[in-house]
């Protein structure tokens, strides 16, 4: 039985193929950080752990293909999902002390956008 | 729990099984439930808890840098004056339309008196573990989430496991707390010893204790095992692994016939690393089996048990704050009550049968463990060790039947409810539960008066 859900799985990983992109390596994202010291801080808080760890199904800290389609939505849906929660997301990404501008900064850096 | 290997097999294997068609059911994802807009009509910010059941629009929000700060704040703000760590607790605990203090800023080691640390209460859980390997020492028990502030998880009794390891407050030797006449109280065994035993465990509602003075113990490794059992082989063996292991817990998981056990052990072995958290996947194969299967429990149980019955175990060797306590990154709503010890056990008979009879939606693991006493006034463990039963529905599940078919079992064995976890009890019921209620709510008036502290959660919970 095992060895047919194997091959299951084999067949699922072949047919998911996709031309491999540029995704940033866990030595990478473990020293990712916004320059900022401020929000640095608040990256480690409030982003790094889930955005930093491909098991927690969050795009990861500077995936840009990841970050593409949602980018594509708007900075205000981005932020709308932040604030209110979002999959498996929670709302304001646990940081009470954040500030809507101090969210937009984090979500540009996460997207790899940038600070400003 | 389980390998993510497995995981993958499980979900892959309930697919397959069905075909195309019970592909699609199987992986078939509810809508986000609705949310609040992120502002009100008078612009003020949206927050919610983790889970999503519980929001408000503070009219101030305050993230003090000091001591000295939390102490004016609490004088001037607009009531009533909450604070909020990761907003992990299920209960209005949180919800203000005054002033919502966040921590963060105060967060850190302050200092060491011997083996105790001095710590900062807005420190994060999961940040607090290396701060204290670095001197050698560690928490003696950690929960199984470590995104908490420590104010916040020592606020609201949360816990571990151990037979001989308390909840998180059994470790403080002393306290600062700030009231709210913007007084600083230090608290001990010996000073302000009344506003100790209640400040321990004290849902916010005193003031806000700044600083903590906590034992700690050696940073020792641990041998994590995690396997899975027949749920009959789990019950009969499971009051001497409590006895046995440093930590021992497990997870009866309904529909299925199944518990995933959990032990941790000191060991003096080299580090083997656990392998990346597959909670998320076995979870998931669990949602698919419910969403393809529910119409039928002998066929949903026969299917788990065929993919999960045989899986073998895993093993891992670190230091403990790196195994007792992880992220979760999938959300839900939790029940969990602290039952005395000696009922635990047929209570979760009861509750595993009412689920697997009524409430075919539920795919969760229930979680069981075991808690040392203490003596905070309201500590659930207050007055003997106590036994934990924790329902968990994913947070786009309905979640109300907690309040219908599971709490009214759950108090029937005389269990305390967790105090950031769902639960329908109100002053009454407390000052049944707790010897010391009225003590805590003398200490209270003392210090709050004006009901500064007080949202219309606490209000209701402490008949104000």
């Amino acid at each position: 039985m095992k060895r047919i859900l194997i091959v299951a799985i084999a067949a699922l990983a072949a047919t998911a193929c996709t031309p491999p992109a540029a995704k940033p390596t866990a030595a990478e994202l473990a020293v990712l950080a916004p320059g900022d010291a401020r929000l640095a801080e608040l990256y480690a808080g409030a982003c790094k752990t889930c955005h930093t760890n491909p098991q927690s199904g969050a795009p990861l800290t500077h995936d840009t293909e990841a970050w593409a389609p949602r980018w594509k939505q708007g900075e205000a849906t981005l932020l709308d999902h932040v604030v209110q929660g979002y999959k498996g997301m929670p709302a304001l990404g646990q940081c009470a002390a954040c500030t809507p501008d101090d969210l937009k900064a984090l979500i540009r850096f996460l997207a790899g956008k940038g600070e400003d | 729990m389980i390998s993510r290997r497995t995981a993958l097999l499980t979900g892959v294997g309930a697919v397959a099984a069905a075909g195309a068609g019970g592909a699609f059911l199987a992986t078939r994802e509810k809508p986000e439930p609705a949310a609040p807009p992120s502002t009100d009509k008078d612009g003020r910010l949206l927050w919610r808890n983790w889970s999503g059941i519980e929001h408000a629009y503070p009219a101030e929000r305050l993230a003090p840098r000091s001591e000295d700060e939390v102490a004016q704040a609490l004088k001037t703000a607009l009531a009533p004056v909450r604070v909020v760590g990761a907003g992990h607790s299920f209960t209005g605990l949180v919800p203000t339309s005054g002033a919502l203090m966040s921590l963060d800023s105060l967060a850190g080691i302050a200092a060491w008196e011997g083996d105790e640390a001095v710590v900062w209460t807005g420190t994060r859980l999961g940040a607090l573990g290396p701060e204290l390997a670095k001197h050698g020492r560690a928490m003696p028990n950690l929960p199984d989430i470590n995104k908490q502030s420590l104010g916040g998880a020592m606020g609201t009794a949360t816990h571990g496991t151990g037979v001989k390891l308390g909840a998180i407050h059994s470790d403080v030797r002393a306290l600062r707390l700030a009231t709210p006449s913007g007084d600083i109280l230090e608290c001990d065994a010996a000073t302000n010893a009344d506003v100790f035993q209640a400040a321990k465990v004290s849902l916010g509602a005193l003031g806000v204790v700044t600083q903590v003075r906590l034992a700690t113990s050696p940073n020792r490794r641990l041998h994590r095992r995690v396997w899975i059992e027949p749920f009959e082989e789990t019950l009969a063996k499971a009051e001497a692994r409590w006895a046995q292991h440093r930590n021992f817990e497990f997870y009866a998981v309904p529909f299925t016939g199944l518990c995933a056990n959990i032990t941790h052990d000191e060991t003096d072995e080299a580090a083997r690393v656990r392998g990346p958290d597959s909670d998320q996947g076995f979870l998931e194969a669990l949602k698919q089996l419910r969403n393809l299967l529910r119409f039928s429990t002998p066929l949903r149980k026969a299917a788990a048990k065929a993919l999960l019955g045989s899986v073998e175990p895993e093993e891992a060797v670190d230091e403990g704050w790196k195994l007792l306590s992880t992220e979760r990154p999938v959300r839900f709503n939790e029940m969990e009550f602290h039952l005395p010890a000696e009922q635990q056990l047929a209570a979760l008979r009861e509750v595993v049968a009412t689920i697997e009879a009524k409430r075919p939606d539920v795919f969760f693991p229930i979680e069981l463990r075991r808690i040392a006493a203490d003596d905070a006034w309201l500590s659930p463990f207050e007055g003997g060790a106590r036994g934990s039963i924790a329902i968990h529905t994913y947070y786009k599940d309905d979640y109300a039947f907690l309040f219908t078919l599971i709490e009214p079992i759950l108090r029937r064995h005389g269990g305390r409810p967790h105090w950031g976890k769902l639960n329908s009890l109100k002053a009454p019921d407390f000052a049944e539960l707790y010897p010391r209620w009225n003590d805590f709510l003398a200490v209270r008036r003392r210090l709050d008066p004006d009901g500064r502290m007080l949202n219309p959660y606490l209000k209701a919970v402490f008949g104000v």
